[in-house]
């Protein structure tokens, strides 16, 4: 068992707080550490390790090993951004007494990850603050789909059951404002209720989940390669990066890792869907205040993007490129000298974009003070990405844990403190810049070599972590491997779900008009929240 | 005087046809503007055609008051109309009402405007309303007080013989008390037109709207109705604005006359599109809470234009 050294104090730590409370330790990989323990240590252990060691509770899923080790296991992960590496708790629930302690009093921002252990396996939360329905609505029948023992295939009869019960806010002149599941435009569905007294929103109700497609279900019952396909398709404006972090988890269970030349060609992949993604929100914040021509702008620029990727990958959101131990084409010298001439010449282009946003003192008069999330407010829902470098949360996934090629280059990571709309639309702007400049480095340094080596079955029971910071924020999948070429379970965890809850808190205190604006700047996806 | 009927035709019809058209071009250059191809100037009419063509679906809470209101906007845009002198000095139905009929008319229908979003009980519709009426608060007596401060000069409130002393030689174009009063006027445009950067008539997102959260519950010819409304109502304040500052080549009598005088005011509306587009294209849409500022803007202007009537006599 190898440790790397910045993890051994912590380790040494671990040890000595919780002395023979620990069940076992072990570490498959050197910045992997997985402590076995009991249900009764949760709540002390993660308090320590997140006091001691500025630890951050990052995902929080069940895993149902009835079959193997007799029990239901939960996974607490924690990220150590100082020590680089990741402590997964996991601790047995008994399947004759499938219940769990809450932690979301203490730590608010697991509070839908549990409820949707709850819905998903049907472990009951105990001391939960609003242990309600949330993956699965209300009207679903008592099934847990994650379970082992429900078939893909069971159909399930029409729903019967009674409708979600929203909360009431009563007083002189509130009213209530529903607004979709079905929104206008090209938008996915999601049910917000607003409660407001006058312009004024009192509170905010989501109600998300509409697309649950059973993805993680779905990733149990497919050969990996196509495991693959399937992690580009959890959230469309992520598919590569979600591939590329589902294809890290493989790999590091199979304990191969991708090739150099691979490990750039993902990490230039990556910064053309960051860059993309953000021309495009840039523009959709400006149009959501009525200030159209820098949409047009951005779209003609995001545009050029989509065309630069179509003409290195063959598809203009670069699917079909990620693969199981590295990349699927590789770049030719022209294709890298295009990429090249392109970032030199998108530059000006998109400095000139910036400077008309600057110059329009009517648009940063919307963004300003508009939508904030104060620090501490996102430090307590553990906010990732975007929204939580616009509060004054500095993490990066490619500078803390360095994934694909970025530990190659120097990465300066934007970070604003106001946590207003504008804050968020400046994260985007530093970050575009820091794309260009990054794609011109590893287009730079691309070293020669294969893209792409032999990734075999996994170990069956060997777990693995695999993370990539995509453009919206952090994201993980976790995997457990089956024989045969296989998973025995897949987590996805996609930055969306994290920051949802946030935008409740945002929009307290503003004007409904603006809500839409505020929505734009975090930009959450929903079938990345819903899978 | 005596009513004029072919002056009523006349007029009618030029109302009705030039509206859509007006609305079209402001669609197309705000596009040209935004390096975009844009619908073409007549689509507004096509979308008109096809609304018509529609089926009506109301909704099983409203009542008569929703299917009502449409034609109630409608025909206030289009009296209103006739009573503003559009090609000729002289307004077909001045004998009518002055002014305040105007002011008038343009409430009746915006009151009926607001019933109509508010009848369904649907959350937008009664946004919309409300905001509707918390900006004509504003709009209205900033309307009325830049209109009086020329009415005052013209010694009548009947706007024909406010346009035909604005023709005589005692009229001072740049007079500051006139600015003040085109200014004024060209703010309320805005807000009454649902104009950027009051509200955003190109947006999809409901919860920011509020002409256009009015009618969302309408559909067919009601729909069709509500928007011909909406583009006459703009094209009568237009013409006040350009016909009373800006009174050139307004035809007195005989055919050729009166298709000169259309040619110019056609020229003057264009004239003005293409400001309320620059207008559009170069601000953002404000805060809600900040266009009662911009009104009181106007309101201030309109005050100051009036008092300044009187300094300046």
């Amino acid at each position: 068992m190898t440790v790397s050294t910045a993890l051994l104090p912590v380790l040494d730590d671990l040890n000595k707080r919780f002395k023979g409370r620990l069940d076992a330790v072990r570490a498959p990989r050197a910045d992997e550490i997985y402590i076995h323990a009991q249900m009764d240590l949760v709540a002390g252990f993660t308090a320590h390790l997140c006091r001691r060691w500025q630890a951050r509770l990052v995902s929080l899923f069940a895993d149902d090993a009835r079959a193997g080790e007799g029990a239901f296991h939960l996974f607490y992960v924690f990220a150590l951004d100082a020590a680089r590496g990741f402590v997964l708790l996991r601790v047995p629930v008994p399947p004759e007494k499938p219940e769990f302690a809450s932690l979301t009093n203490a730590i608010p921002a697991v509070n839908w990850q549990e409820r949707e252990i709850q819905d998903w396996f049907g472990l009951k939360l105990i001391g939960h603050p609003n242990p309600r329905r949330c993956a699965l609505h209300d009207d679903w029948p008592e099934v847990y789909p994650l379970r082992k023992d429900f078939d893909l295939r069971t159909e399930l009869p029409p729903f019967q059951g009674a409708r979600h019960k929203f909360r009431e806010v009563e007083g002189e002149g509130v009213f209530q404002v529903p607004v979709g599941p079905v929104h206008a435009g090209v938008i996915e569905p999601g049910h917000f209720l607003f409660s407001v007294a006058g312009e004024p929103v009192l509170y905010l109700q989501l109600r998300l989940f509409y697309t649950h497609k059973g993805t993680e279900k779905l990733f149990e019952n497919l050969p990996l390669p196509h495991c693959v396909r399937l992690a580009e398709s959890i959230s469309g404006d992520s598919g590569f990066a979600h591939a590329t972090a589902f294809c890290h988890a493989v790999e590091r269970a199979a304990d191969t890792e991708a090739p150099p030349r691979a490990r750039f060609l993902r990490s230039i992949c990556l910064e053309l869907e960051r860059l993309h993604n953000h021309l495009g929100d840039i523009g959709a914040i400006c149009t959501d205040v009525a200030f159209v021509t820098v949409n047009m702008h951005c779209l003609r620029l995001k545009e050029r993007v989509l065309r630069l990727n179509e003409s290195l990958t063959g598809n203009r959101l670069l699917r079909g490129m990620a693969c199981l131990g590295g990349v699927r084409f590789d770049f030719d010298a022209g294709q890298i000298q295009s990429l090249r001439q392109f970032a030199a010449a998108l530059r000006p282009e998109f400095e000139s974009v910036v400077q008309l946003i600057e110059s329009s003192a009517s648009t940063l008069d919307r963004l300003k003070g508009t939508g904030v999330l104060k620090p501490e407010v996102a430090r307590d829902l553990g906010v990732s990405g975007i929204a939580g470098r616009a509060s004054g949360l500095d993490r990066d996934l490619r500078r803390d844990f360095p994934h694909a090629a970025y530990e190659a280059v120097k990465i300066h990571v934007p970070l604003y403190q106001a946590g207003d709309v504008e804050h968020r639309m400046r994260v985007r702007i530093a970050e575009a810049r820091e794309s260009l400049s990054l794609l011109e480095q590893f287009a730079a340094k691309l070293p020669d070599g294969p893209t792409r080596v032999e990734v075999g079955e996994p170990p069956p029971g060997a777990t693995a972590l695999g993370w990539v910071e995509g453009w919206r924020g952090e994201i993980f999948h976790w995997i457990r491997a089956a024989p045969g070429g296989r998973l025995a379970r897949c987590k996805v965890k996609d930055p969306s779900l994290q920051n949802w809850p946030a935008l409740s808190e945002a929009i307290l205190g503003n004007i409904i008009p603006d809500f839409p604006v505020v929505n734009k700047s975090f930009n959450l996806s929903y079938s990345g929240t819903d899978r | 005087m005596s009513l004029d009927l072919p002056d009523v035709v006349l007029q009618t019809v030029l109302l009705l046809l030039l509206a859509p058209l007006v609305s079209g071009c402001v669609k197309n250059w705000k596009a040209k503007l935004q390096n975009r191809r844009g619908p073409p100037v007549w689509q507004v009419y096509a979308d008109l055609l096809k609304f018509f063509r529609k089926d009506v679906v109301i909704s099983e809470h409203a009542s008569w008051v929703f299917s009502c209101a449409p034609y109630v906007v409608f025909v206030a845009a289009l009296l209103a109309g006739l009573l503003v002198p559009m090609a000729t000095a002289r307004a077909p139905l001045s004998l009518f009402g002055d002014v305040l009929a105007l002011v008038g008319l343009l409430a009746l229908g915006r009151f009926f405007l607001a019933l109509g979003g508010l009848d369904p009980g649907s959350a937008f519709g009664g946004m919309g309303s409300s905001r509707e009426m918390t900006i004509a608060a504003v709009a209205e007596p900033a309307l009325m007080l830049a209109i009086f401060t020329v009415a005052i000069a013209a010694g009548s409130t009947d706007l024909s013989r406010i346009v035909q002393f604005a023709q005589s030689p005692d009229w001072k174009w740049f007079n500051p008390t006139h600015v003040m009063a085109f200014a004024a006027l060209f703010i309320v445009l805005l807000a009454e037109t649902g104009r950027i950067p009051v509200d955003n008539p190109a947006t999809h997102l409901e919860l920011t709207m509020i002409h256009e959260a009015m009618l969302l519950e309408y559909s067919g010819r009601y729909l069709a109705l509500m928007k011909w409304g909406a583009s006459i109502k703009q094209l009568v304040l237009m013409t006040l604005l350009v016909n009373i500052f800006f009174p050139v080549g307004l035809a007195a009598a005989g055919p050729r006359a009166v298709a000169l005088g259309v040619l110019i005011y056609a020229a003057k509306l264009l004239a003005l599109a293409a400001a309320v587009v620059i207008v559009e294209t170069t601000n953002a849409k404000l805060r809600l809470f900040r266009v009662p500022d911009l009104l009181s803007a106007a309101f201030s202007l309109g005050t100051l234009a009036l008092l300044s009537t009187f300094l300046f006599q």
